[in-house]
């Protein structure tokens, strides 16, 4: 009864036909890109690349009333503001030798910083319109925005297929993808501005606070279980395409914000499999004493 | 692969690692390197393997400056096995299978049949002895097919079977004309191999000899 009423709304309205597509590919692309982002370590990029895109998405509403940037997404904004926030990194990491972590909290100071600032100065700048940026308003993606978002993920699930085996030799073993004659800087740029776009266009679908939790949730879980890396980047995928699809179910019957259902569900399945885990073992170890003992 | 090192001298931060070391190896030559621990093994190795800068023509491979040399093709290197992540989830085949990065071809199936990788090919990393993984990094060193293998303390962790099964090996990567560098704390691994053992001491000084030389200390 439930289902039939969401897929009878799914024929019925075109939003929510688009947020679903665009619920789906968030679903494949972020843990696809967050498995590479966790295995390097560097889990705490995508929330720092999302707080600083924020305050390009901000600037670009504020331009949209600028009228040679009246027909331009804000997301295009956001997009080079999480290029010019990765470069920055870059940069601020090249400060340090044994604390090149901290670049990425001063990176998100300044992007945080900046949003807030260009909040308050903008009034066009909703109450509405932040939260929906914070906490992400999937039914707002409209047929352009849909487009621009197949095209993107097209092209990513293309570059993955096409380098995912240089890209495991580099998460695997940086020095011997060096020395194999890979193009390792090439290679890391590409991996971030991939990153990037993943962060800025689903920006408006997810949220800030929770494009990144998307990216690492599902991982965090697969990778407790995974048998090999395809095995775990597929595991990734099908927690987070569950969690999308309920999320959806659950938030149109309860009216509650799609995001932070989605992100909930995630939880559960972590906790779930670490559950599961720990139980498998005890009961191996218990097993194991018993045999040791009946020897 | 000829290697001439060349009045090699390399500081971290100020600390002189290695000062004026000068040695030379012919196609087919088998140097074992020895040292206390802060001699500078590892630096060595990040010298040879371009991963710490030097100053130009202090080291060539096969007569070219390693700082006119812009991707390595013929390199193989061997790591340390406690440099990895063992939680990272990947599979032996995996990781060869993506070293290699054309299709599984015969000189693919040469080298995990000769190695026997086969029987633990489907296996997670994490599930591996010592001796079984360090047969894993032979394995993808050798499918760059190397004129030089440089190696790093693979007999650490490894049981008595498997360092003998690694000494065969080497013997026969030797026999291929192979230069091979190796980096051990054991002083008597393949020590009746071996073409030329370099010992690092401490104060920068080091011996480069022959198996059965007098002891020439620079």
């Amino acid at each position: 009864m439930i289902l039939t009423s969401f897929f009878e709304a799914l024929i019925k309205y075109d939003f929510i036909l688009y947020a679903l597509i665009a619920g789906i590919l968030v679903g494949v692309l972020a843990p696809m890109i967050g498995s590479v982002v966790v295995i390097r370590r560097l889990s705490f990029i995508a929330d720092t690349i999302s707080h600083f895109s924020l305050a390009g998405v901000c600037l670009g509403v504020i331009l949209s009333r600028v009228i040679i940037f009246e027909k331009i997404d804000p997301v295009v904004m956001g997009v080079i503001f999480s290029v010019i926030g990765t470069l920055l990194i870059e940069v601020v990491r090249h400060f340090y030798k044994n604390y090149k972590e901290i670049s990425m909290p001063i990176v998100m100071s300044l992007g945080l910083a900046l949003s807030g600032l260009l909040i308050n100065l903008s009034p066009q700048i909703s109450l509405q319109y932040t939260t929906g940026l914070l906490y992400g308003s999937i039914y707002s993606v409209s047929l352009a925005n849909l487009i621009i978002i197949l095209v993107v993920s097209a092209s990513i699930i293309i570059f993955a297929f096409l380098f995912y085996k240089p890209i495991i030799t580099l998460c695997f073993d940086e020095t011997y993808a060096r020395i194999s004659g890979l193009k390792v800087r090439l290679l890391q740029l590409a991996i971030t501005i991939v990153l990037s776009l993943v962060i800025s266009l689903f920006l408006n679908v997810i949220g800030v606070l929770l494009i990144s939790s998307l990216m690492i949730l599902p991982i965090a879980a697969a990778i407790l279980i995974g048998k090999s890396f395809l095995n775990t980047v597929i595991l990734s995928i099908s927690f987070s395409e569950i969690s999308v699809i309920f999320g959806f179910i659950i938030s149109y019957h309860t009216d509650l914000s799609t995001g932070p259902i989605i992100i909930i569900i995630n939880l559960i399945i972590y906790v779930v499999i670490i559950a599961i885990k720990t139980i498998r073992k005890r009961y191996f170890k218990k097993e194991e004493n018993q045999n040791l003992n009946q020897i | 692969m000829r290697v001439t090192v060349n009045n090699l001298t390399f500081a971290y931060f100020n600390k002189i690692i290695l000062k004026d070391l000068s040695f030379n190896l012919k196609s087919g030559d088998f140097l074992l390197v020895h040292g206390r621990n802060g001699t500078g093994k590892s630096t060595l190795i990040k010298c040879l393997l371009k991963i710490n800068k030097v100053a130009n023509n202090t080291i060539f491979l096969d007569d070219i400056d390693i700082n006119n040399i812009k991707r390595f093709y013929n390199i193989g290197f061997v790591p340390q096995k406690t440099d990895f992540n063992y939680e990272f989830p990947i599979t032996v085949s995996e990781i060869l299978t993506c070293a290699y990065r054309k299709k599984k071809d015969d000189f693919f199936n040469s080298i995990v049949n000769s190695l026997d990788v086969c029987s633990f090919y489907t296996e997670n990393i994490n599930n591996l002895s010592g001796g079984q993984l360090q047969r894993v990094f032979i394995a993808r060193a050798l499918l760059s097919k190397p004129k030089l293998l440089i190696m790093d303390e693979p007999t650490v962790g490894v049981d008595v079977e498997n360092v003998n099964a690694l000494h065969q090996i080497l013997t026969n990567l030797k026999e291929q004309d192979i230069t091979i560098i190796l980096i051990s704390h054991d002083t008597h691994f393949c020590a009746d191999i071996a073409t030329y053992t370099l010992t690092l001491l401490d104060n920068c000084e080091y011996k480069f000899t022959k198996p059965g030389d007098q002891d020439d200390t620079n």
